[in-house]
């Protein structure tokens, strides 16, 4: 069987008719920005944002390390589509197409069964959301990032763009000219959001960009867990996902953030993500990259304050085609942070994964902790995996713990696995999703069920 | 009825020849030991039918309830419902015998044809099986979470086999020195395992060097193997002559 083929029921392969409001026609330029921003109604400031962002695009080269981008064409994609006039205020408003979709990829069971909100994200824009009345007793904001600016101006004004800002990286830039969509949060002082907060997006259209920007801002003392899970239909032409996350953990607040993705096959996937975190708070980021051609991602933590910690787990799984080249970043200010970054990687079918990592601490971060653990799995000879783990450790007053390891599956633990009635590839996902399962551990249960199924089709596709 | 037919069976691994001319015929419901020195084949014997990739079948004939195991993989040999017990059971990180189990059990019955699925064996049903085996085999719960051998004892890996094989409850059981290793509590209980397959039904093979275990699990037929070949077959009054006096009258006049 061919690796390309997925089975007749991927259910995450499907593609629906397209109905949109507004589309922009391919290609980017200062018009399309200014057309953006207005569409979008946004203030001027933020055009001018905008505008800056694409001259900072234009003036940046594409990274020279990492995966090859050489394929993406800019010129190639939609950079907004408006897909209905009115955001829908419950599920039964929603047209029928983008239940459908929504049907299966099973948010309205999401939904009942947990949710404090939901912000589902259909093309460039939210469509569809229901905040849970105690939430906004509690003052909590959970908006798109459209609405976000519209309603709060000021708070946006102050912290969009001044964690990671457009001249961070060729990707960011670009996502800061083009942004749409999102999610904006904000978690008042003392707040704790029991109910992990989700959004659910997808690309349906070819050659559609995806470019959402998210912003979280978590009050002294606050918790909040925000699940992004993403599926998307198989296409023929490359697309290009470039998100920016940025997220504030104030003094003492908690601010976990798990993603789910898996892009289809075509998907350049170049995401941007930090966390700063102030004195005695605590930021996690948990990522699992599944599918797209190229991912390339590393969720950061910048340790602000004393006693601040952060933690990156992220497992990756790269089959034909496929280059995952995923990691964390741990950036210690202060003293007493400590950081771990975990990464599991698999690779199957000559798919490539690369750990790549990055512990900076500096004179300022006294008795920092920090600890990496990256291993790696390799289903077969025509796979590959690398690591480009850096440290810049500043002083000696520093605790530095690094482990790594690469298996292959063993042929006695196939032949083990065989004789108990398990053919190759039932066996192999076994043994990979036992891999993953101190990661997998830490996801809602739907995202862990989703995720294992998601690896066992890919490993079916990967050897039939 | 026979169960396995071993006709004329000749084995290599990679250049070696192990098995020369083994025939042997193995009934269900019935116990066979299978006895012999160091390196006359035993394990060898026990890969072979399992169908070990290491392995050659150069001569001969294995007839699994009518079925010629030539070229069938492991996986589709153990769907008929041949198991094997390791003798070493290899460790597998991440997977535990509970979540294998489960596993097994499904392709097992997407084996079969439409309408024959055992609907009765649901997955609650199946869990509570597991559950009240282990408790059957002395082995705390946790141990099922655990994973597949890794930092278990050797008498605790020889207990997770037999968990499987209840669980599994295959047609022909395979045992390479299962008592190895055990001491005489872990011994009967094991032995009180085979005495429960053979009770509902199974074909037994119960390779050991020791006659210790045949206490226990009263074996129907001995079989002595020696330099790759069947040299004897009969009663327990064979285990009782290899306490005695070993294996010498055996070996040396292949």
């Amino acid at each position: 069987m061919s690796n390309s083929i997925l089975p007749a029921d991927y259910r995450y392969g499907f593609k629906k008719k397209e109905n949109y409001v507004f589309k922009s026609r391919k290609g980017l330029d200062k018009k399309i920005v200014r057309e953006i921003s207005y569409y979008k109604n946004e203030p001027e400031w933020m055009r001018e944002f905008r505008l800056q962002a694409l001259d900072i695009f234009y003036g940046k080269k594409l990274p020279s390390w990492g995966g090859d981008l050489t394929g993406i064409n800019f010129n190639d994609i939609y950079y907004y589509i408006k897909p209905v006039t009115d955001k829908a205020a419950s599920w039964e408003e929603l047209p029928k197409e983008i239940k459908d979709t929504y049907d299966a990829i099973g948010i309205p069971e999401a939904e009942k069964k947990y949710l404090g909100g939901v912000s589902a994200q259909y093309e460039s824009e939210v469509v569809y959301k229901s905040i849970k009345k105690t939430l906004g007793d509690k003052g909590v904001v959970f908006l798109d990032m459209d609405s976000g600016l519209r309603e709060y101006p000021e708070l946006v004004r102050e912290y969009f763009g001044s964690l990671i800002p457009p001249q961070d990286n060729k990707f960011s830039a670009l996502n800061s000219a083009v942004w749409s969509g999102g999610s904006f949060i904000y978690v008042p002082k003392g707040v704790r959001v029991e109910l992990p907060l989700q959004a659910y997006f997808r690309i349906n259209a070819a050659n559609m960009g995806q470019f959402e920007r998210t912003l979280i801002i978590a009050d002294e003392g606050s918790y909040v867990h925000y699940v992004e899970g993403c599926t998307a239909p198989v296409y023929t032409t490359d697309s290009l996902h470039s998100a920016v996350v940025e997220i504030f953990v104030k003094k003492g607040a908690r601010v976990r953030y798990t993603t789910i993705q898996n892009w289809s096959q075509n998907v350049y996937n170049l995401v941007t993500k930090r966390m700063k975190v102030e004195a005695d708070g605590f930021g996690e980021w948990i990522d699992g990259n599944i599918g797209s051609k190229l991912t390339m991602k590393y969720p950061s933590v910048y340790l602000m304050g004393k006693g601040a910690r952060g933690e990156v787990l992220s497992v990756a799984y790269a089959g034909k085609n496929q280059h995952q080249d995923a990691g964390g970043k741990a950036v210690h200010f202060a003293p007493f942070t400590s950081s771990k970054i975990t990464s599991k990687s698999v690779s199957a079918a000559g798919g490539r994964t690369s750990y790549r990592g990055l512990v900076q601490v500096f004179p300022s971060a006294l008795k920092a902790k920090t600890k990496v653990v990256c291993d790696a799995l390799i289903i077969d000879d025509a796979s590959r995996s690398d690591t480009y783990p850096t440290m810049d450790i500043r002083h000696n007053d520093v605790k530095i713990e690094h482990e790594a390891t690469v298996s292959k599956i063993g042929d006695d633990q196939l032949f083990y696995m065989n004789s108990r009635g398990l053919n190759k590839s039932d066996a192999e996902a076994m043994i990979v999703n036992g891999f993953i399962e101190p990661i997998v551990r830490e996801l809602p249960l739907e995202y862990a069920v989703e995720l294992n199924r998601l690896i066992q089709l890919e490993m079916k596709g990967s050897v039939g | 009825m026979k169960l396995l037919e071993i006709r004329q069976l000749e084995a290599y691994l990679e250049e070696k020849k192990i098995l020369s001319d083994v025939n042997l015929e193995i009934f269900p419901a019935k116990i066979h030991c299978l006895m012999g020195p160091n390196g006359s084949g035993k394990s060898t014997l026990a890969q072979v039918l399992m169908g070990h990739p290491a392995y050659r079948q150069t001569k001969g004939k294995l007839l699994f309830m009518g079925h010629d195991l030539a070229g069938r993989e492991a996986d589709e040999r153990a769907r008929l419902g041949l198991f094997l017990a390791f003798q070493n059971p290899v460790s597998v990180p991440g997977v535990n015998v509970a979540n294998l189990l489960r596993m097994a059990v499904r392709v097992k019955s997407n084996g079969q044809k439409k309408g024959k699925y055992n609907p009765a064996l649901t997955l609650s049903s199946l869990n509570e099986e597991i559950f009240a085996v282990s408790r059957k085999l002395d082995m705390p719960r946790e141990f099922l979470k655990r994973s597949l051998n890794e930092e278990f004892s050797g008498g605790e890996k020889k207990k997770l086999e037999m968990l499987q094989a209840l669980v599994l409850a295959p047609k022909l059981a395979v045992f390479d020195e299962i008592d190895t290793g055990l001491d005489v509590d872990a011994l009967k209980i094991v032995a009180e395992g085979i005495n429960r397959l053979k009770k509902i039904g199974s074909g037994i093979l119960l390779i050991t060097h020791y006659q210790r275990i045949t206490k226990y699990a009263r074996p129907d037929y001995v079989h002595i193997l020696s330099n790759g070949r069947i040299a004897a077959s009969g009663g327990m009054e064979l285990a009782e002559h290899v306490e005695k006096d070993g294996y010498r009258k055996w070996i040396g006049n292949s």
